[in-house]
This record gives C-alpha cells, structure tokens and sequence, in this order.
C-alpha cells in the first residue's frame, strides 16, 4: 500500500490524529524553547554539520583509527557489509558465550536489521528495554517514532497490552502505574540476561569509544549487569574527536525532546573486569549512499527525530505510514537509497516546505534532497498512467502562455457555474474535507492590466 | 570479515577530503551565576539541587530527606551513612536491593544540570541505575559552564566507562505523560558544598 493510502487508513480516527498532531507539535515546541535558550545555538549547527562533512570525507581512515583504539581497549569489533552479516555476527557472538536470553536498548540499526526475528528464530529471548519499544515489541508492532516509539498508541491500548502480557491491574491506564508495572518486569529481565544490545549514539574515532544515551537508563541496566556488552552501529556514527560530543550532546537532546541532555549519556570505553565487550559495525547500503553526491549529507543523520515532530505529513499521517524503518522526512531520503522501487511514493509525502530543514541539529537539507530523490524516481521508476498524463498535460499547458490562459478562464467558469456535485467529485481531492476558495473573474494578469489602464 | 571490502567501498565513493572545522569557544562564553543555572537546570530536568554551608552538614542532610532508607551505600568519604560496602569484586546484582547510593560527582555542567561521574568515583558501574534513590556530591568550584569546558576538564581521564547524568530515570512512552522513575533511579539529589 501507497503512502497515501496508509495515512488515509491512519485518518479513520479523527480525534487520535488530532491528538497525536498536537503532541508531536508540542514536542517542536519544547525543542524551540530549548534551542532558543543556548547561546550559539546555530554555531552549533554549523559546527556538527561541518564536522560530519568531515567525517564523511575521511570515514575509512576515522573508521581504522576508532578500530584500533577500542582493540587497545580490550573491545572487539566486527564489520557488517549487510543486515545478514550483522545479525550473523551478533547470533555467533551470543552462540559463543552461551547466551539465551538477552536484553536490548534502542536501536534502530538492529529495526533496521530485523535483529530480534533472527535471534527469536534461533531460539534466544530477546527484550526491549526502553518502555516504548517493550510497547511495541508486545503488541507485537514496529517503532512509529525514532525517539517516541509509541506515540500511535493510546494509554488505553497500553493498559489492555500490560493487562494481557504482564498480568497488570485495569487503570484506565495510568501512567504512573503502567510504568511502575514495567520497571518490575524490566528490573527481572535485566537480572536475568546473560547479554546486553544497546545501540550507539556516538563512536569517537580518537578514543575507540562509544557513547549511548537513554532517559530511562535501560541500556546501562543492561550492559552493567550482563557479562557480554554487544554495541551495534551504523558506520556513520563516527565522530573524530571527543571533545566534538561537547557540540552533539548539546544538540541531540534539545533537538529531539527540548531536554538540554538525556538523563544518561554514558561514555564505555573498557569492558569491566571479567565481561566482554562486542562492537559491530555496519555498512548496509552506507557505502552506497555516501556515493550519491546529492544524498549522501543524509548519512550526517544524529537519530534525533525532530523532523518528524515538526512535518505536516508525518505528524497527521503516523509513523507506519511510512513502511520503513526510519519513517517521516529524514527516512524519505534514507529509504529510496536502500529500495527505490519500494520506498518510491516516500519523497512525495511532503509538502517541500522546509521545516524539516530548519530543525535539523546537522543542518541536512532535507528538503532539497527530498525534491532531488522526485527527480530520480520519475525517471527510473515507472508512474501510475493517470499521474504521467496529467503532468505531461499540465507541462505543456504551462508552457504556453495562451492556452494557459485558455484553461485559466474555462476552469474559473467551470468552478463558477458547475454544480457542487461536479465540482466536488473524487477527482477533487483538496475538496474532500474543505470549501475551494471564492472563484474570482479575473487571474491576476488581466486584473493587472486592467488596473494599469485606470491609472 | 567484511571489513577489507567496506573500507575499499569507503575509499571509493567518499567525497573529497573537507577541513575540521575550527572551534572558537568565545561563542559560547556567558557571564552567569553558574550555581544558580545548574540548580535551575537539575530541577528541570525533575531532580533537586541543594546548596549545603559545609560538608558537615552532608549527614544530616541526608538522613533529613531519606529517613527510610536503611541499605544504604556510600562511595564518598563525605558521607557516613554506608551500610553497605562494596569493591570492584562485588557482584553487580548484588545490588538490586540498595536503597540509596552516595556518590561524589567529579564535576558538574551548569547548562544542562548533569554531574560527571566515572568508574573511579561508583566502585561498581551499575550502581547509580540500580539503586533506589541516588545522591551526588558536587564542589561548587567544579560546576562548569557548559559541556565544552567539561569535556576540556575530563579530556585527561583514565578512559573505563563514566557518564553524564542529569536527573532521575524518567520516561513519557506512555501518550507523552512524564513519569518519574523509569529503569533507572527513581529520584536524584544533587547536593553542592
């Protein structure tokens, strides 16, 4: 199903767009007050968006140099070419230490893999940890938000979730209490994991380290606790220097909730005594996008998630109308990279008008990139006939000034005098929920002219 | 290992080499009461802050605002409320029953209300997650103005694990109502001498 079609689905319930428009809104506003309180702000931006077209250009020596730091450290790190690989890797690291249950924070790298499908079908037990995730994860569903897992669903659906799968009281669901429910349960599984999988926010190339950031503390209960420690990240995590995390955490969680910092931003260096520590990272279609020249600043991505709380489309189309996972702005241009056959109706879930742009903590032009992937996808893959020949129609009336003018007038008279059942038919699609504006006599250019004579 | 052929696909498809560029912290400089912006700062974030005359009074201090607490662990000098005492050797699950830990921050950003806290200063790592409530201790002298100055102060560090934290565990998953208390400590206690 299209894009469209999926948020058409998503519209059935009026009240519950209305609602999560307004939290996700309410969110950019947070960041927006957050943002306007720090001085330089904007340096900032220019800084991290400077400093990832740096690491871009540099990524295979910045990898080697993060290698051979964390090797130096006692960390091991394995190379994924592909989703396979990875979770190839991480299957055989948990086979070798004799794992069978294990804990995970978020990732959206192992979303992206279908990391906990592939360990489920080999038998090991694998937990969400961050709540929103747990949510999800029971209701057996994907993330709709990079940093707001659940936001599409109500706490009333919570509360049926928790009642059914961790034996909770009916609440009418109260938050205080659900979440009160699920730090019991998480607390059990923590102590009882034999391994952690936590994602990366951050590798620093100078140091071999790695820094992850949570609220609710879930990824250190679980790579504390648990002898093995498997980091999964996307290649383009790297940043060269440790100080440069002085200018990403100022940024990251202003941008993505208007926190001026996560509660935890926990910087691993060395495994503790007696446990391992795994770094895995991955290449799946990376390499490919940062040979895209019009593309490849998406690889400059920090996982924030404040262009999805400030878009039009995703906040009233919700995030599985996407069918990806990275949906809103940022992940129409990701997705086309990895499949542009299947993500092709993505660039056009946008209204193109920037605001995606503007919030952006590494300054990504999304936008533009969005506009630049339409360019591609009518070329390479084929359009629905109705589409095309419209285009192809309205291409050449727009060419010509007299049969623009033509079509002006006969529209304007067609609007004026056609019944309201015509008019409103399901071709117009602008009509279906509004009013067409007051039909005027005249387009701009002859009222113009009209009003040089007078003068 | 795919790891020959992803840095030869690197090597290939990057663009030309871009400069770092530099950093000119002037921007960022401001004259501000740095206590009062962290105090500030940490309640935001849901957490408390409290300005003590003397380290004496840590104590009292604390027994005032956890009187319940009884399986208590202090990894600070500055305070002698421990009831129980751990080593690296510890096992971390061990924990799960503290109620309060003690922990001296190493120091602490007045922009973002988080203290510095390293492996050195939590003899074992999971031990400001696992317990119930958590206390820090920061110098007043050790606030820093932001996360720049921080990172300059700890670029010298034995690099094992350390963090930034700032406030208690919390979450909003739930229809975005902010619940104090998520997995880690349900609340913090900054305590500046």
């Amino acid at each position: 199903m299209a894009h469209a079609d999926e948020a058409a689905l998503f519209n059935k319930d009026e009240s519950k767009v209305d609602w999560h428009d307004k939290a996700l809104w309410f969110v950019r506003q947070k960041r927006d007050k957050s943002a306007h309180k720090v001085k330089g702000w904007e340096t900032l931006r220019d800084l991290a968006s400077a400093i990832k077209a740096n690491v871009m250009s540099n990524l295979d020596n910045y990898l080697v140099q993060f290698e051979e730091n964390a090797q130096k450290n006692g960390v091991t790190v394995h190379w994924a070419a592909d989703a396979e690989e990875h979770n190839k890797i991480v299957h055989s690291i948990l086979q070798q230490t004799n794992v069978k249950k294990v804990v995970k924070s978020k990732s959206m790298l192992t979303e992206e893999c279908h990391l906990n499908p592939y360990l489920e079908a080999n038998g090991i037990e694998v937990v969400d940890t961050d709540l929103g995730e747990r949510i999800v994860q029971l209701a057996k569903e994907v993330p709709s938000h990079i940093v707001l897992p659940a936001i599409h669903k109500t706490k009333e659906e919570v509360d049926v979730l928790f009642q059914k799968h961790l034996g909770t009281k009916p609440s009418n669901g109260d938050p205080q209490y659900l979440t009160n429910e699920a730090r019991k349960h998480l607390r059990d599984k923590f102590l009882k994991a034999d391994a952690a999988i936590t994602g990366v926010n951050f590798a620093v190339a100078d140091t071999g380290g790695i820094v992850v950031c949570t609220n609710e503390g879930n990824a250190d209960m679980g790579a504390h606790l648990a002898k093995v420690h498997i980091a999964c990240m996307g290649m383009e995590k790297l940043i060269p220097q440790e100080k440069h995390l002085g200018i990403f955490l100022r940024l990251l969680a202003r941008s993505a909730t208007g926190q001026p910092i996560t509660t935890y931003s926990s910087h691993f260096n060395k495994p503790a005594p007696g446990t391992e520590m795994h770094i895995v990272i991955v290449d799946n279609g990376r390499t490919e996008q940062l040979n895209r020249e019009d593309f490849r600043a998406s690889l400059h991505c920090i996982r924030c998630g404040a262009c999805m709380n400030t878009c039009p489309i995703y906040r009233r189309s919700g995030g599985h109308s996407y069918k990806a996972t990275i949906p809103g702005p940022i992940g129409s241009i990701l997705s086309p990279g990895k499949d542009l056959t299947k993500h092709s109706d993505l660039p056009f879930a946008s209204t193109l008008c920037g605001s995606c742009s503007d919030v952006c903590p590494v300054k990504i032009n999304i936008h533009e990139q969005l506009y630049k992937w339409r360019q591609v996808i009518v070329k390479d893959v084929p359009q629905p006939v109705v589409k095309k020949t419209v285009l192809k129609i309205a291409g050449r009336v727009l060419a010509n000034s007299k049969m623009y003018g033509f079509a002006g007038k006969s529209a304007r008279f067609i609007l004026k005098h056609a019944p309201r059942f015509v008019t409103y038919s399901k071709f117009n699609a602008w009509g279906e929920a509004r009013d067409l504006p007051e039909v005027k006599d005249d387009n701009f250019d002859t009222w113009y002219k009209k009003r040089q004579k007078h003068e | 290992m795919s790891r020959a052929s992803i840095l030869n696909a690197v090597k290939k498809n990057k663009p030309d080499l871009l400069p770092l560029p530099e950093i000119d912290l002037d921007v960022f400089s401001e004259n501000i009461d740095l206590v009062k912006t962290f105090i500030g700062n940490v309640e935001f974030v849901g957490g408390r802050a409290i300005q003590l005359g003397s380290v004496e009074n840590i104590d009292s201090e604390i027994k005032n605002l956890y009187p319940n607490a009884t399986k208590i662990v202090s990894c600070t000098r500055d305070s002698n409320l421990g009831t129980i005492s751990i080593s690296k050797n510890t096992n971390p699950h061990g924990l799960e029953t503290i109620d309060l830990a003690i922990v001296k921050g190493e120091l602490a950003v007045a922009e973002n209300g988080a203290v510095w806290i390293s492996e050195n200063d939590l003899t074992i790592r999971v031990l400001p997650f696992i317990t119930n409530d958590l206390i820090l201790i920061v110098n007043k002298e050790d606030i820093h103005l932001h996360m720049h100055s921080a990172y300059k102060a700890i670029s010298k560090r034995d690099r094992t694990f350390g963090l930034f934290l700032s406030g208690p565990s919390k979450t909003a998953d739930i229809e975005q109502c902010l619940v104090i208390g998520a997995q880690g400590a349900i609340s913090l206690t900054v305590l500046i001498v």
